[in-house]
């Protein structure tokens, strides 16, 4: 079965040499938490994304996008029960406890989830921005993640979040070539997600990480930061919107953009569970689990066998 | 259309190119080796028409897979025109997936197939796995636990 540490040292030596951690082994304490606390983050924000993109559905203009939102609303539910799974086996709270703590408010989830979704515009810019942000984070983490299982899931992950990179390319195309008042939604769309899709990556990386010791996090912040915003300030520029940042700045001897000083206020808030939107989204989705209960129940009292 | 006088160099050259296009969300495996490909017919004048056939009717990557497999065809030099269709038949069945894209799916990808055969077999150890989830990430796709290393996997399937 699995293997055992008779210390923290002994523990990190093997992760250093580049061990791979499996559910059955007896990894020290903290560093199940912290896989734990990892992945549960991961697939509280997946679902909260998924029902984000749920209410679009209905909103979403074409039946072609309307397909992709689809598509993306299966995804992020899809990839949630995935990683709720892989969290669960860690032992420290079952998948409904975990999902009772999200709708009651109790645990975390990204701040990119914590905003209105007001118009259209909105959901190009997140499909772009965000996206655009999720996934280098998380080839980041799938790049020399220690823990094997979820490793094994973000390589999945990471080709289909890519895939929703790909639409929100597409998107952004189409309605920069729309008529001057969608183009306006969407500059108003980049000046509220800009930001928001920055911080993302969160605040620079400590020299003591303890997620990059452990091999949960293979890059720093600031370098992946720093990297999105090489690339989506040209694009969008080359569309003809503007980036709200005053303080942004162009070296043309590198042709390297660098964006200004990162206001954090808002990150800690949506960390506090106080963002512009979280105690609706909160409110709906524990409204939602609530009317849910009768199918919950049904599944419980089914005999074992009927359903697996 | 004349399929039968075209200089058959044409459609090896085509066949190969579409072949290079890989599944959006599954790299590394050819839409040829997933069995998306149906037929290549090609006209003298370098006109190509690529017959397609989707896992699921809904499947949001319809337009993508078209557009690259346009862009794989129309750098050959030979190539006028490419048309993509999607068939309505036949419909996708799990077994025109190649032992190719098996192999890639389970080793890269921990992504099982679904056969009527017999359980589906985890990736990882081979053991027997239970369904935990009819739909996945995708409608091709269920959640199933292996009941021996406990490996949470996806399972391609075409119903």
């Amino acid at each position: 079965m699995g293997r055992t540490w008779s210390s923290m040292n002994e523990f990190e030596a093997f992760l250093n040499e580049g061990g791979m951690v499996e559910v059955d082994d007896d990894m020290p304490d903290e560093y199940r938490a912290t896989v734990f606390r990892f992945i549960e983050l991961h697939a509280n924000s997946e679902l909260m994304g998924g029902l984000t993109e749920r209410d679009w559905i209905p909103m979403t203009p074409g039946l072609r996008h309307k397909m992709t939102v689809l598509a993306k609303t299966q995804d992020e539910i899809g990839h949630g029960h995935l990683l709720y799974m892989v969290a669960a086996d860690l032992g420290i709270k079952t998948r409904r406890e975990m999902i009772e703590d999200l709708f009651a408010g109790r645990s975390r989830f990204h701040n990119v989830f914590h905003y209105p979704v007001r118009t259209w515009g909105d959901q190009v810019a997140i499909c772009l921005l965000v996206d655009g942000a999720a996934v280098p984070s998380q080839k980041a983490v799938y790049k020399d993640c220690s823990y094997g299982p979820y490793k094994r899931i973000l390589k999945r992950i990471i080709a289909e979040e890519g895939f929703h990179l790909r639409l929100g390319e597409e998107r952004v195309l189409r309605i920069s070539q729309g008529t001057d008042a969608q183009r306006a939604m969407f500059q108003q769309s980049i000046n509220d997600w800009w930001w928001p899709a920055l911080r993302l990556f969160g605040p620079d990386s400590k020299p003591d990480d303890k997620l990059a010791r452990w091999r949960l996090k293979s890059e720093k912040n600031e370098v992946m930061r720093a990297g999105w915003v090489q690339k989506f300030v040209p694009m969008l520029h080359s569309y003809g919107f503007t980036i709200p940042d005053p303080g942004l700045t162009h070296d043309p001897e590198t042709d390297t953009w660098t964006c200004g000083p990162i206001d954090w206020e808002p990150l800690k808030r949506t960390m506090a569970m106080d963002g512009p939107d979280t105690a609706r989204r909160i409110a709906e989705a524990s409204t939602a689990w609530e009317t849910t209960q009768w199918v919950r129940n049904a599944l419980d009292a089914a005999p074992a066998g009927v359903i697996a | 259309m004349n399929t039968t006088t075209v200089d058959n160099t044409l459609l090896r050259r085509a066949l190969a190119a579409v072949t290079t296009v890989d599944d959006p969300e599954i790299p590394g495996v050819s839409i040829v080796d997933l069995g998306l490909l149906e037929t290549i017919t090609a006209t003298e004048d370098g006109r190509l028409t690529i017959g397609l056939i989707p896992t699921f009717s809904g499947c949001p990557a319809l337009a993508t897979i078209g557009a690259d497999v346009k862009a794989a065809l129309e750098v050959l030099p030979e190539v006028e025109k490419v048309t993509v269709e999607w068939l309505k038949s036949p419909i996708w069945t799990i077994e025109r997936v190649t032992a190719k894209a098996r192999r890639t799916m389970a080793t890269d990808l921990t992504l099982a197939i679904k056969v009527d055969s017999g359980p589906t077999l985890c990736p990882r150890c081979g053991s027997p796995t239970v369904e935990k989830s009819e739909f996945g990430p995708s409608r091709c796709r269920a959640i199933h636990r292996c009941g021996s290393c406990f490996e949470v996997i996806e399972v391609m399937r075409d119903r």
